[in-house]
């Protein structure tokens, strides 16, 4: 087990390691100057010179490289250009936001994806289901930016009920929360109505049937015991994929997170402030599928450690 | 041409299980199809009634159907099934209560019939506690599963309850299936199958448990079985189905060594029969004798 933790720790590590190399990289590839973002487009060129040559932006890549590695030792990523303020520290006052959004649209989810995808299973190819399936059709094929939008128009703007922006009240937390929810909703939902049809035509649910279990312990108990895992995991991946940061929806309702930090670092070509996200979303990210992992066993007793560490 | 049971004998008390006219229509894309077409016959206790066909004569079907295991929006029954004198076709309702107490399954494939994601234990703790028959009380019921698990002839009863159906053989899980089966101590077992899917030799150790638990408790079992060996070792009569109806019922010496139909001989010749090593008794002149006395002699080793 502690072989195990370990060996995936690793993996985890390792993979954060070569996703900021590469970011690392491709931010040089890509178009743009942060000096001239930085100094502006008036400045000379003996003033862009000095900027870059503060920045540490004169000497060769790969020397950049290596000061960047000895940064990432040392948990100090330099100082963010825009912000004039430790990169680390930017994004640290950030992520509670962006965790609490994600963790909010998550429990949302969960909540009426489950019932709602248990709901459609019962009762297939009816007028009911049949309706219900096209509204998650819908939601799922409707943009973030644009719910956003209409929820905002309708909720804040025509009736006044919640905060149009930011998060200085929990009200503030409902219209993003809903937006991003839809759209997981739609999605978990289906996946729930899929898993919980196969487990209703399963023999094993016949077998119980004919022991006299009732209904609810059916559905719940055995279908719904036997749909956990991938249910679980759809929810976990998409949980971790949110703390980093969702983009769209927090520059919809100017929601101070991660996302929206993203945005301008990227706008401004902060390259310490980049990476610092990167590498704090992508170390969370991690966290979150490794806690995933380590509950399968939990869910299902299949799942035998040695197995899981061997493949 | 619908046989009636050839059952003559008086029975002093009613039938656990007694099915008049009884039809399975099933509703497919291709239309309907009259899977179960008027079939008749009763189990007494004690007794054991087997359906013998081939694949897709339906016979499986008549087993779900009496248990109601059908989905309600494919399948359509009519006729009368009387489970201790309540028809389930008329009053789907009462089906609640029969199932898992005086009517029980043991189905064709153990290794699909239990859930995966949970334990021996729990699945068979369920089954007490739907019985109704133990104190609810935990460690009565857990007495009651290692007690359960013990009859069924399956060692270190108190490890078993921790497992796992994927860690259990076949032959293992099928004694656990017959535990949980006898969780409501039923009168009546439905054996759709029941050693289809294991090993000849692990077959023969099921059925023999069957028969042990049938002569202690006296259940009725009805069994339905494409092999002719397994019908032979432990039927009182048998029916032989074809196409939904039965083509030829009796009782199980005389179906076997008089076969009336030629589908009845077709399913006679498709056992394998022992070559020189013979043990035929001597002025036995018939030609299907053959063939029986092979049945006789190697039971239910044949597949």
């Amino acid at each position: 087990m502690t072989n195990y933790i370990l060996k995936r720790l690793g993996q985890g590590l390792l993979t954060v390691f070569l996703t900021v190399s590469t970011v690392f990289i491709l931010i040089r590839l890509a178009p743009g100057d942060p000096a001239v973002s930085y100094a502006g487009p008036l400045a000379t060129t003996e003033q862009l010179a000095r900027v870059r040559e503060q920045f540490g932006l004169d000497r060769p890549v790969l020397e950049q490289y290596w000061i960047f590695l000895q940064q990432l030792f040392t948990g100090n990523l330099g100082t963010s250009y825009s912000f004039q303020a430790p990169a680390m520290q930017v994004v640290s006052e950030r992520m509670p936001y962006t965790l609490t959004l994600a963790t909010a649209a998550i429990l949302l989810t969960a909540v009426v994806a489950i019932p709602l995808g248990v709901w459609m299973a019962r009762r297939p190819d009816t007028n009911r289901e049949l309706g219900v399936n096209v509204l998650t059709i819908a939601g799922q094929s409707m943009p973030d930016f644009w719910t956003g939008i209409m929820l905002l128009t309708g909720f804040a703007v025509l009736i006044p009920l919640f905060p149009a922006s930011g998060f200085a009240t929990w009200g503030g937390l409902v219209l993003p929360t809903v937006t991003i929810a839809i759209l997981q909703i739609a999605l978990i939902s289906r996946m729930v109505r899929r898993e919980m049809t196969a487990n209703f035509a399963a023999p094993y649910l016949t077998v119980a049937r004919s022991r006299g279990v009732g209904g609810p312990a059916l559905t719940w108990r055995y279908a719904m015991g036997n749909s956990a895992i991938p249910v679980f995991t759809a929810l976990g991946t998409r949980f971790a994929a949110m703390l980093n940061g969702v983009v769209v929806v927090e520059v919809v309702f100017a929601w101070p997170g991660v996302g929206s930090l993203i945005v301008r670092a990227l706008e401004t070509r902060d390259y310490p402030l980049i990476q610092a996200t990167v590498l704090l979303t992508s170390l969370l990210a991690v966290a979150v599928q490794l806690v995933i992992d380590l509950a399968y066993p939990l869910l299902d007793p299949r799942v035998r450690l040695g197995k899981a560490a061997a493949a | 041409m619908n046989a009636q049971p050839a059952a003559t004998q008086d029975y002093k008390e009613p039938a656990l299980l007694e099915v008049r006219d009884f039809q399975v229509e099933l509703i497919t894309d291709a239309g309907i199809i009259r899977a179960v077409d008027s079939v008749n016959f009763s189990i007494h206790r004690g007794e054991t009634v087997t359906i013998i066909g081939e694949s897709g004569s339906g016979k499986s079907t008549t087993a779900m159907g009496i248990l109601r295991l059908l989905p309600d929006d494919l399948a359509v029954l009519s006729g009368t099934v009387l489970i201790d004198g309540v028809d389930v076709v008329a009053e789907p309702k009462a089906i609640d209560k029969v199932r898992g107490r005086t009517l029980a399954l043991i189905p064709q494939d153990p290794m699909t019939a239990l859930s995966p994601v949970h334990s021996i234990g729990s699945q068979l703790s369920e089954a007490i506690r739907i019985a109704g028959a133990a104190s609810k009380d935990k460690d009565a019921v857990r007495a009651r599963a290692i007690r359960l698990l013990e009859q069924v002839h399956i060692p270190t009863p108190e490890v078993q309850l921790k497992k796992y159906p994927h860690q259990l053989s076949g032959g293992m899980l099928q004694r656990v299936l017959i535990a949980i089966a006898l969780a409501s101590e039923p009168q009546l077992l439905v054996a759709d199958e029941p050693t289809s899917a294991l090993d000849v030799t692990v077959q023969a150790g099921i059925l023999d448990l069957l028969l042990e638990l049938q002569e202690q408790r006296g259940i009725g079992i009805l069994m339905i079985t494409h092999d002719l060996g397994v019908a032979r070792l432990i039927s009182d009569r048998i029916h032989v189905m074809k196409d939904g109806s039965f083509v030829e019922s009796g009782d199980v010496q005389q179906v076997v060594e008089h076969p009336a139909t030629e589908y009845t001989r077709n399913l006679l010749a498709a056992v394998p029969v022992l070559g020189p090593w013979d043990e035929t008794p001597a002025g036995n002149t018939q030609p299907d004798a053959a063939a029986a006395a092979a049945l006789t002699n190697t039971g239910a080793s044949h597949d």
